[in-house]
């Protein structure tokens, strides 16, 4: 199995290239991952990328799988097409390899919030939510911030400082459905302006990456059908 | 700078699909009033232009056509030029291009419905 695979040590090496590997062992049902750690372990053990949980919990290994992102310990190599091109995510910067810088993305993340806004005095117990409510999250807490969505999208590679991305537009979105959070209106005048969040031209290159299968653009959508509620 | 934006991010994002329905159903309505035309010509369009109906029309048309140019070319502006002069003269520029092109579509439509 052909493997074409991203290099770049800046220690070392003036440019990226690409480099070639050849995996003669290929057991069935074979992941990415595993097949990476195998090059690892055999051919090159200077190959550097992110891992950890090796079953699409835990969103570290999120690369760019011929052309398309997504989690490398969830795709199958039979399912790809040889020789198998393995980048590292687009559109931030590269520390090694496969490894990229992801502070700006963290940074957008930060920016919405991601946390409940209560500014009632706190009850002694919980904060209770009838089913209805509860069922507003589905399709939004899920997120694992694998960043493959937000660096799939062009308009976060053209502005990555000022469009927050479809990874922390979700979780805006997470926390604005909340019927516990109590900043709906400041989370929702934060995202105003020509950047933060009306560069999303619905492409929706997030909801066909996304390895949790949650669709970005319809959070999206819902924000901007708030915001006009609001106005209205 | 948010002069140069302007209006912000929700207004624009509205103008742009409010202004999009209008001209589909303009383009619309036009397609049905030249399959039903009888002569075509430039006399029987001034005629057409004539009705007051359609001169609102088509008033409301160059409207609607300009707002969402401006938003479409707004977008691709902020989009892909991140030089902050050079992106407040080509936001300018559209506008002054956009603004002309108004004027003299309506010269032209007033004239025609004119005598």
């Amino acid at each position: 199995m052909k493997f074409s695979i991203y290099r770049y040590n800046p220690d070392i090496d003036k440019k990226p290239y690409m480099q070639d590997f050849e995996l003669t062992e290929v057991e069935p049902g074979m992941m990415l991952l595993a097949a990476l750690l195998k090059i690892k372990d055999t051919m090159d053990e200077s190959l550097s990328f992110r891992r950890s949980c090796g079953e699409g919990v835990c969103g570290s290994d999120g690369m760019n799988i011929n052309g398309i992102n997504g989690l490398a310990c969830i795709t199958p190599v039979a399912s790809l097409k040889q020789p198998i091109e393995v980048r590292p995510l687009p559109g931030l910067p590269v520390i090694r390899d496969l490894i990229i810088d992801m502070d700006q993305f963290y940074q957008n993340y930060r920016e919405v919030k991601p946390y409940l806004i209560v500014n009632d005095p706190m009850p002694e117990v919980e904060l209770p939510q009838t089913p209805q409510q509860r069922e507003k999250l589905d399709g939004l807490y899920e997120c694992i911030l694998c960043a493959c969505c937000s660096t799939q999208c062009p308009s976060f590679w053209w502005n990555p400082d000022k469009y927050l991305g479809p990874a922390a537009l979700l979780q805006a979105s997470r926390f604005i459905e909340d019927s516990r959070d109590q900043a709906t209106e400041e989370r929702l005048s934060a995202l105003e302006g020509p950047f933060k969040l009306f560069r999303c031209h619905t492409i929706m290159s997030c909801v066909q990456v996304c390895p949790k299968g949650l669709n970005p653009t319809k959070a999206i959508n819902d924000i901007k059908k708030m915001m006009l509620k609001r106005s209205l | 700078m948010s002069s140069v934006y302007v209006l912000h991010g929700l207004k624009p994002w509205l103008i742009q699909r409010v202004s999009a329905v209008y001209i589909a159903l303009f383009v619309i309505y036009c397609v049905f009033a030249l399959t039903t035309a009888g002569d075509t010509g430039y006399l029987q369009w001034r005629e057409w232009l004539f009705h007051p109906l359609n001169t609102i029309a088509v008033g409301l048309f160059i409207i609607a056509l300009l707002l969402h140019a401006w938003v479409g070319m707004r977008d691709i502006i902020l989009d892909y030029v991140h030089n902050t002069l050079i992106r407040m003269l080509a936001l300018n520029l559209v506008i002054v291009v956009l603004i002309s092109s108004g004027l003299w579509s309506a010269k032209i439509l007033l004239l025609s419905v004119a005598i």
